[in-house]
């Protein structure tokens, strides 16, 4: 039996949104702006682009290249920030030049990518990669730097070699908060797709988001931003429930996200 | 632990920096990159500087920093406030808590659309989205914090006397200021990523529009400077923000 | 760090016998119920009642887990008991007050004050004018053997030089009853003993009521008029003794003198006999 109190923590976020879109239904209302849709008419355009084969397309190009970027950038982030925390030389190599880079939007970047290799997919997935990355290398980074001395001795004292001791003490000991970084990269990379599209203007969500606004579609506007809204949310709440699984062990954590573009 | 003397770590640090403007400055000489796509560094930074002293662009930068500035302070007068009621009152806490979670998780930039029709292509949608995302890690980082307060701290001001409704200012807040100025951190790198993408998404002034302008003429050299500006900007607003926060935090440990 | 000097005087005072008998605290009946993560309930403290008369140094010793800081906690007005009452002065607590002064084991400064903000901290919120507030805290800064350390902040100093600043601070708005909890508990040996002996100057100075939790037994010996023993699981009061010392105590006579000796090894046996398990170290 759930008890009262964890019904309604768990009915809480679904809650939220009925009452997120309430409150924007009643402000449509009350504004009678004519590119402001009430929320029904809004969610009543859904079915329409998702029924859209192009769009649909598009849209479903748009998340494989998302994950493809997400999982290289995984994938060559989490060794570099283990690296760099279990290592002051490499961390005070890597560390000024991603200092440099943090504050430049990688979606940003676009345009002159888009020069040198045109606007195919190795460009869009490029710049995902460059979004997930920092977060990711940033957390691992964390994560190895708090690892204790003395796991790390009696790893040695047991006969393992510095690159087996990275593998089967750091990683372990540091996977709570490398997969905060991950979680960070997710909505990252969501972010950083839409805003490519937004400024290439070829295809993908971010597109469909911006030529609907210039048509002056203005339920297939904020019909895309529910859509758009809902991946993050699923996306997060998945990864979420991975990542519970996967450290369990571990204390449990905060559990609001950290997400920015 | 073994203290590296600062001078290797200062040579260390900038060796990456200086390989990739090698690199770069290789890759043009050798001809494998044609100067129009990838200019020379020489060439890109003489241009910043001489683009820096004209009116024009500083114009453009102070609109990117109002910009940057309005939406940032929005978010910390909101995260902060709303972080401390949420962690204080259990009843605005079961309000907020859900609705961060669904809201925090989602792409920002998304409502951009949204904000443009309803406030405008003016500096109210660009300020609102800046502030919007820049709230959430102040929020949470704040709330974070002032839920995490060693309760005897709390206990030792009310024995001394403290009513209730002070202990938020004259304790919470101040011991939750390590966690309140490193979501303030994370906020200020996303106002300026921010900004700058709104105003290369819709802008007619601004850093982002420079680098557009110069992307629909191709104009490789003028998509660099915006960019190498935007950079040092946050390098600048970090290092203040660093400097306030070591005079703030003074008296806490590893700070 | 200096040792206060402590009063000349020799007098002597029976503690027991001299005193006028004039209850401070009164704790009726006292149960504590706290919910575990597993649901279970946990009786904490079960039925105490314990009357602290004013002016007496009294030691709640314990092994821990049996619930000792909780009564400390409820004294102080922190923690509400599940049922029963706590009374100061014949007024039933409700929450924490200036007459109350805690010192916690965490020493529990503002680490965003220097020691003459922290100490200051007290008197300022009782309405004392800045200045007189000042001069009264740096008093009480010397009383504690810290002058020359007004400015620096509480991550500057040692455990020991910490605790002293947060009794001080404590003492700075006058509290009636001093309520230390496992004040000395996070300190190494050596440093503990030189507070033992500065917190017992400072105390004859005034002898403020205090209530003092600790699980050593040698500490609450010295220390006290009386130990209230407890035991855990549910937390109970064994026995409460009176200890007949002369004051002002030396640690360096008492440790010599049989009577102590014999109130220590006589309380040890008592918790040995009780369970081996749980015995205080």
């Amino acid at each position: 039996m759930m008890s009262a109190a964890a019904l309604t923590r768990r009915a809480a976020p679904a809650l939220a949104c009925i009452g997120l879109l309430a409150t924007w239904q009643v402000a449509s209302l009350a504004l009678k702006n004519d590119s402001f849709p009430t929320a029904i008419e809004a969610i009543r355009a859904i079915p329409d682009i998702l029924g859209d084969k192009e769009s649909l397309i598009n849209i479903l190009a748009s998340l494989r290249r998302m994950a493809i970027g997400f999982g290289i950038a995984v994938l060559v982030s989490i060794p570099l920030g283990l690296l760099m925390g279990r290592s002051r030389a490499v961390a005070a190599f890597f560390n000024p030049l991603l200092m440099v880079i943090y504050p430049v939007p990688k979606a940003a970047l676009m345009p002159i990518i888009m020069l040198w290799l045109g606007v195919g997919d190795i460009t869009k997935t490029l710049v995902i990669f460059l979004g997930v990355s920092l977060p990711v290398i940033y957390h691992s980074f964390e994560g190895a730097k708090a690892v204790e001395e003395k796991m790390l001795w009696s790893g040695a004292a047991m006969g393992l070699s510095a690159a087996q001791r990275l593998v089967r003490i750091v990683l372990p000991a540091a996977l709570p908060e490398i997969l905060t970084g991950c979680r960070t990269g997710l909505v990252l990379a969501l972010i950083t797709m839409i805003t490519s599209e937004m400024i290439a203007r070829q295809s993908g969500a971010g597109n469909i988001l911006f030529n609907a606004l210039d048509m002056g579609q203005y339920d297939t506007v904020f019909a895309m931003i529910i859509i758009v809204g809902a991946m993050g949310i699923c996306l997060d709440a998945i990864f979420e429930r991975i990542r519970a699984r996967l450290v369990r062990w571990s204390e449990p954590q905060f559990d609001m996200p950290l997400s920015f573009s | 632990m073994i203290s590296r003397p600062l001078s290797v770590n200062v040579i260390l640090g900038l060796a990456p920096i200086v390989l990739v403007i090698a690199v770069w400055q290789g890759l043009v000489s050798s001809g494998l990159a044609p100067a129009v796509l990838l200019p020379p560094p020489g060439f890109v930074f003489s241009r910043l500087l001489q683009q820096l002293v004209t009116w024009t662009f500083q114009q453009e930068i102070a609109a990117t920093l109002t910009r940057l500035f309005a939406g940032f302070a929005i978010a910390v007068v909101l995260g902060v406030g709303m972080g401390i009621a949420a962690a204080a009152s259990p009843a605005i806490n079961a309000v907020v808590r859900p609705i961060v979670r669904v809201l925090a998780p989602l792409p920002k930039v998304a409502l951009y659309p949204a904000l443009l029709l309803l406030l405008g292509f003016g500096h109210g949608s660009k300020i609102t989205l800046v502030a919007a995302d820049a709230l959430f890690p102040i929020l949470l980082s704040t709330y974070y914090g002032a839920s995490t307060v060693e309760q005897k701290l709390i206990w030792s001001a009310m024995a001394a006397g403290t009513p209730r409704y002070e202990i938020l200012f004259k304790i919470v807040l101040p011991a939750a200021m390590p966690s309140i100025l490193t979501g303030c951190r994370i906020g200020l790198v996303i106002s300026c990523i921010v900004v700058f993408l709104a105003e290369m998404i819709t802008s007619t002034d601004g850093l982002g529009h420079v680098l557009v302008t110069a992307a629909r003429t191709f104009q490789a050299v003028d998509m660099f400077v915006p960019l190498i500006t935007i950079s040092l900007l946050g390098l600048i607003l970090n290092g203040l923000l660093g400097a306030v926060r070591s005079y703030l935090l003074r008296g806490f440990p590893e700070a | 760090m200096k040792v206060v000097p402590s009063r000349s005087s020799e007098w002597v005072r029976p503690v027991a016998s001299q005193k006028p008998a004039s209850a401070i605290i009164e704790i009726d009946r006292v149960s504590q119920v706290f919910q575990t993560s597993t649901r279970k309930d946990h009786l904490a403290l079960s039925d105490i009642s314990l009357t602290i008369e004013e002016g007496a140094f009294v030691s709640i010793l314990g092994p821990s887990g049996c619930g000792k800081s909780t009564l400390l906690y409820i004294v102080g007005g922190f923690v509400s008991p599940t049922s029963g009452a706590a009374k100061i002065k014949g007024q039933a607590i409700t929450g924490p007050g200036p007459d109350r002064g805690p010192v916690f084991q965490e020493f529990a400064l503002f680490p965003w004050k220097t020691v003459l903000g922290n100490v200051m901290y007290g008197p300022r919120q009782q309405g004392v004018r800045a200045t007189e507030a000042e001069a009264q805290s740096r008093g009480l800064i010397e009383m504690v053997g810290l002058k020359g350390y007004e400015n620096f902040y509480p991550k500057e100093l040692s455990g020991g030089m910490k605790q002293r600043v947060a009794l001080a601070r404590t003492l700075a708005y006058h509290p009636e009853v001093l309520l230390m909890d496992e004040p000395f508990g996070a300190l190494d040996a050596h440093t503990r003993t030189r507070l033992q002996n500065d917190l017992l100057n400072i105390w004859e100075r005034d002898r403020k009521t205090v209530l003092f939790v600790t699980h050593s037994v040698d500490e609450a010996v010295f220390l006290s008029d009386k130990v209230v023993m407890m035991s855990k699981s549910p937390g109970r009061i064994r026995q409460v003794i009176d200890i007949d010392l002369p004051r002002p105590r030396r640690r360096n006579e008492l440790l010599l003198d049989p009577r102590y000796q014999k109130y220590v090894v006589d309380i040890e046996r008592m918790f040995d006999e009780s369970d081996e398990t749980g015995s205080p170290s």
